[in-house]
């Protein structure tokens, strides 16, 4: 699958004077929500969460601007393909690097993801290796992290 | 994860309209069910968790989550265990994630979120194309034809896990369907 990899834009905090890295992790699952986020923050991102893909887009119209967007597919309200789909529309939000994290595994739902604009594809169950290794390939590891 | 003849790949176009809908147990064994929810153990609950294909019994406070499965073949994946074992499950899922106290919707939410995974992965292994639904949670619902369901009985550190792969009501033709135009002798 062809990541279409950069590096991310660090951000500087004004009262910490660290580098962040900004993700938003879209599950319906609270706790796929809570395993996802502690694998980013333990990473060292600055994350931020939604219930559905509604919710995420109501994030971005607010202004934070993430990253990275880790997003599932099956949710109520709006899946996460619309999400992609709605996301991609916006040219404010062309920067986003979109990762689905999602139980569906068949490859044309893989190709239907990225033709929609996803960028990578991480297939549930996932371990915390695999999504390092995911955003190695993207360029969003921060880089004091050891694979 | 076990691979099984004519499943993977199967649109399900070669066959006619009329034909008989397929039972589960033409689609998927209890070997390819129990290497699905093992991959899943394996990553989401813990690297070293073993499921052992032993019958543990009907645990007292069972809880059941499923995912709904349509498509040539219609039903639901059904995850039950005592909420006990529920709760144990939660708490290796968030590992250091957890909150100080994890609150029944935690529960739930956890459980309902493994029978995502495995359903998902069951899912993949079924001739399409399928639609996945929702988690849900609650008292398991009734497999209605015993002759299209595929069960795996588990034990996770000595608590009974069952995993049934059942097919819904009405999912398969009613027999006498097409007697009902016959004439009585």
């Amino acid at each position: 699958m062809g990541a279409r990899g950069r590096r991310p834009q660090l951000r500087l905090p004004p009262d910490e004077g660290e580098l962040t890295v900004r993700a938003l992790v879209i599950d319906d699952s609270r706790v796929m929500r809570l395993i996802i986020a502690g694998i980013l923050e333990d990473l060292g991102y600055e994350v931020r969460q939604a219930g559905h893909g509604r919710e995420g887009l109501d994030v971005l119209d607010g202004g934070w601007i993430p990253d990275l967007v880790c997003v599932d597919w099956n949710m109520p309200v709006m899946d996460g393909l619309q999400f992609v789909s709605a996301a991609r529309s916006n040219p404010a939000w062309r920067s986003l690097t979109i990762m689905m994290v999602t139980s569906e595994s068949e490859h044309g739902q893989i190709v239907r993801a990225l033709a929609a604009g996803a960028h990578e594809y991480v297939i549930k169950p996932f371990t915390a290796d695999a999504i390092r290794g995911k955003l190695a390939l993207l360029g969003l590891l921060p880089e004091e992290v050891v694979l | 994860m076990t691979a099984f003849a004519g499943c993977p790949g199967d649109t399900g176009a070669g066959r006619r309209a009329g034909d008989a809908p397929p039972v589960i147990t033409d689609l998927i064994d209890e070997e390819t069910v129990q290497s699905i929810a093992e991959e899943a153990w394996s990553a989401l609950v813990g690297e070293d968790e073993l499921l052992v294909p032993l019958p543990g019994g009907s645990p007292e406070d069972a809880l059941s989550a499923w995912v709904e499965i349509v498509g040539p073949w219609t039903g639901t994946v059904v995850l039950t265990c005592a909420r006990s074992t529920a709760e144990e499950l939660s708490g290796c899922l968030l590992r250091n994630h957890a909150p100080r106290v994890l609150d029944r919707e935690d529960i739930e939410d956890a459980l309902g979120e493994l029978a995502n995974v495995v359903g998902g992965n069951v899912k993949a292994v079924l001739p399409g194309p399928c639609v996945l639904g929702l988690p849900e949670v609650g008292s398991a619902p009734e497999a209605p034809l015993p002759a299209d369901v595929c069960r795996v009985d588990l034990l996770w550190r000595g608590q009974s896990l069952t995993i049934s792969v059942q097919g819904a009501a009405g999912a398969l033709p009613d027999p006498y369907e097409n007697n009902q135009n016959e004439v009585p002798l």
